[in-house]
């Protein structure tokens, strides 16, 4: 199994990495691929089971958008076929149509997500984020200077319970095209959702997945979730 | 810009609330500039300002170089005017010049010292146009607050004047490149002996070349994106420092040569960290034309604030407290750094949550991006994280590497010292959120009563 880590020296920003590190710990035998900026991706010419990609600077956003623009075709076909992705934080922006500044200029994305983001660089909105997603409920935080707009309806990733979708009007978090899943949860996504990281790894064909240190990342998982529903309860 | 009926009204209500609130006994640092700026929100454009002014901004290290600065300065006769006592955003800022404003907005100071926060110089840079800034470093911060250190680097650069004179990092690939049109100066710590070939730690924000985005390629790295780095396409290098120290830890003293030839300070700690302090000051004061001898004087009998760094010894015991500000990845990675080279066995107390969060779910992903594997060393014995949060320290500890059998958990920090072996000899560092200074105590205290309980059972 090949898992390719693009651009993890810059696309790592609040602990991202540990979203392919603890995937690593979880599947000891598979062959982690790390592919720098100066490099020619690996997906390109070779078939890779699951392709990470983590927080950038807006700046490394479109840096990435002109990397990737030449493999455009090459990354439809392998959402197509069911390549899975993970894309956190702003990763999955470059995937879109195109990311507007707040004076409307705007940078041309890769246009394989038919939404848009929308940069306000003086404004951050954090949040505690809980949604659900198939049978299980999913954690995690955003802390974002850009949101996405147009309509996910058709595939979003994650109902909302508290927190926002994909901009604040919205209750429909992320994107997921096939076994493509991004949203702006920020950091460990993987981490704070033990239950989801099972769910890539029977995508990616393991029968029964056991978790690297299953017991604590669980109680980890349950602690944060008893959280966030106090929260969401006492409001 | 002129005083105006606004600004008089403004100064002589806000006035009136500091003197209200010095009264009832209250800490009057920020409410008054708050109102201030309320009532005329370009009141700092318009109050007086001293004749020259330092502001000192960065990620980590300004309330220790503003402090050390205030002390000497203030040593060698000059009457500072400085926000210490209050926040370093506008509203303290306001709030300083406010206390020593006359009626008609006077200030009669010559000199002003000011700490700014990062994310406060829009606001600030607006209106007190400093004659020097210094920038300690720029690094990952909170990351609900700053996002990321690009974002805090344009948001410094587009806001400084283009005259200021900038006191920079040379060993700071990001913050050296503030203001590249600006006169500046640079301090930098020649090559240690425990800097590495490449980066050992998770953050390094600076591995593509911001010039051509080819790989950078270090010469050594200190920790996270500090070293000596070069662009092997473009050229693009650190700068060459006009202050280069070398420390001497067992002497105590750190040399500095200059332009002008070799000066020598006592050292106040044997972090390098505090080392860094101590020569973004030096370059400071000697650019501003304080003498070599008037600030070695003053630095060999300077200590670093309590709050911040506590040592007392009992039972052949040594318990250490250490401020190491959570949210801020790097701050605790250099902290974890230092205790894993300190000399003999230690025990560590992690208690790092910020208490501002504790009836909420605190942003934790600082958590991952903090080098928790410099705590996994033979040397380390025991590992007690504490708090709301501890199963998120516990993964994150395993995680690291550190074997399961020398982590323990309480989630009342109370119960810590009763999990220390607390053996002859060695160091317990208790490592605290700067929210948390009562519970500190509290468990340095418990640990001491922990160590007289077993005594008398001895």
């Amino acid at each position: 199994m090949k898992i390719e880590v693009l651009f993890p020296e810059f696309a790592n920003l609040f602990g991202d990495c540990w979203n392919h590190r603890y995937l690593k710990a979880c599947l000891p035998e598979a062959e982690f691929i790390e592919t720098s900026y100066c490099s020619q991706p690996r997906f390109a010419s070779e078939d890779v089971q699951l392709v990470y990609m983590g927080a950038m600077t807006e700046s490394q956003q479109e840096l990435v958008i002109k990397k990737l623009l030449p493999y455009k075709d090459r990354i439809q076909a392998m959402i197509d076929s069911g390549t899975v992705f993970l894309m956190t934080a702003n990763a999955g922006e470059v995937f879109c149509d195109y990311i507007e500044n707040e004076d409307g200029s705007r940078a041309d994305a890769l246009g394989i997500v038919p939404l848009h983001a929308k940069r306000d660089m003086l404004h951050r909105f954090n949040s505690v984020q809980l949604c659900s997603f198939e049978n299980m409920e999913l954690v995690g935080f955003k802390a974002e200077f850009s949101q996405l707009y147009g309509d996910n309806a058709g595939f979003g990733f994650a109902g909302v319970k508290y927190g926002i979708g994909i901009n604040k009007e919205s209750r429909l978090e992320g994107v997921r095209i096939n076994n493509f899943f991004s949203t702006s949860m920020v950091g460990p996504f993987a981490v704070m959702n033990p239950l989801f990281v099972k769910y890539l790894m029977r995508l990616l064909g393991v029968e029964d997945p056991v978790l690297a240190h299953e017991e604590v990342i669980m109680a980890a998982y349950n602690k944060r979730l008893e959280d966030i529903k106090r929260m969401m309860n006492s409001k | 810009m002129k005083k105006n009926f606004r600004f008089f009204i403004a100064l002589w209500i806000s006035k009136a609330a500091m003197l209200l609130q010095k009264l009832l006994g209250m800490n009057a640092s920020y409410f008054p500039g708050k109102l201030a700026i309320k009532l005329c929100p370009d009141f700092l454009g318009r109050i007086d300002k001293p004749e020259t002014i330092i502001t000192v901004t960065g990620t980590n290290g300004k309330t220790t170089c503003c402090n050390m600065l205030l002390d000497i300065l203030t040593e060698n006769g000059y009457d500072v005017l400085n926000n210490k006592a209050g926040s370093n955003i506008d509203a303290g800022i306001a709030s300083a010049l406010i206390a020593e404003a006359s009626l008609s907005g006077r200030v009669s100071k010559k000199l002003g010292l000011f700490e700014v926060d990062e994310r406060s110089s829009k606001k600030i840079y607006a209106y007190v146009h400093p004659n020097y800034t210094v920038c300690t470093n720029l690094f990952r911060d909170s990351i609900q607050r700053n996002a990321h250190p690009e974002f805090i680097f344009s948001f410094i650069d587009s806001s400084l004047p283009d005259d200021t004179h900038l006191i920079l990092n040379a060993d700071d690939p990001i913050s050296s490149r503030l203001k590249e049109g600006n006169r500046r100066s640079y301090f930098s710590i020649g090559r240690l002996p425990t800097d590495r070939d490449e980066c050992v730690n998770i953050i390094n924000d600076m591995r593509m070349c911001p010039k051509c985005h080819a790989t950078l390629e270090y010469e050594y790295v200190r920790y996270h994106h500090i070293g000596k780095m070069r662009c092997p396409v473009c050229g693009f290098a650190s700068p060459e420092p006009d202050f280069l120290a070398s420390p001497d830890w067992k002497k105590g003293s750190f040399t500095v040569k200059t332009h002008e030839g070799e000066e020598e300070y006592p050292l106040v700690s044997s972090s390098v960290f505090n080392t860094y302090n101590q020569v973004t000051v030096v370059a400071m004061l000697r650019t501003f034309g304080l003498s070599a001898e008037a600030i070695a004087k003053s630095f060999s009998h300077l200590k670093i604030v309590e709050s911040r760094y506590t040592s007392v010894e009992k039972d052949g015991v040594e318990v250490i407290t250490n401020m190491t500000k959570g949210q801020n990845p790097v701050a605790c990675s250099i902290v974890f750094d230092y205790i894993r080279h300190e000399p003999g066995d230690k025990e560590v107390v992690l208690m790092l949550d910020d208490l501002t969060y504790k009836k909420t779910t605190e942003i934790m992903t600082w958590v991952f991006d903090a080098d928790f594997e410099l705590l996994e060393h033979e040397s380390i014995k025991r590992i007690v994280a504490c708090g709301v949060r501890i199963h998120d320290y516990h993964l994150r500890l395993l995680l690291a590497g550190i074997p399961e059998e020398k982590i323990r958990c309480v989630e009342n920090e109370t119960d810590a010292p009763k999990e220390l072996a607390l053996e002859r000899g060695e160091k317990v560092f208790i490592l605290h959120d700067l929210t948390t200074p009562v519970m500190t105590r509290k468990v340095r205290d418990g640990i001491l009563e922990e160590l007289d309980r077993r005594e008398a059972k001895a």
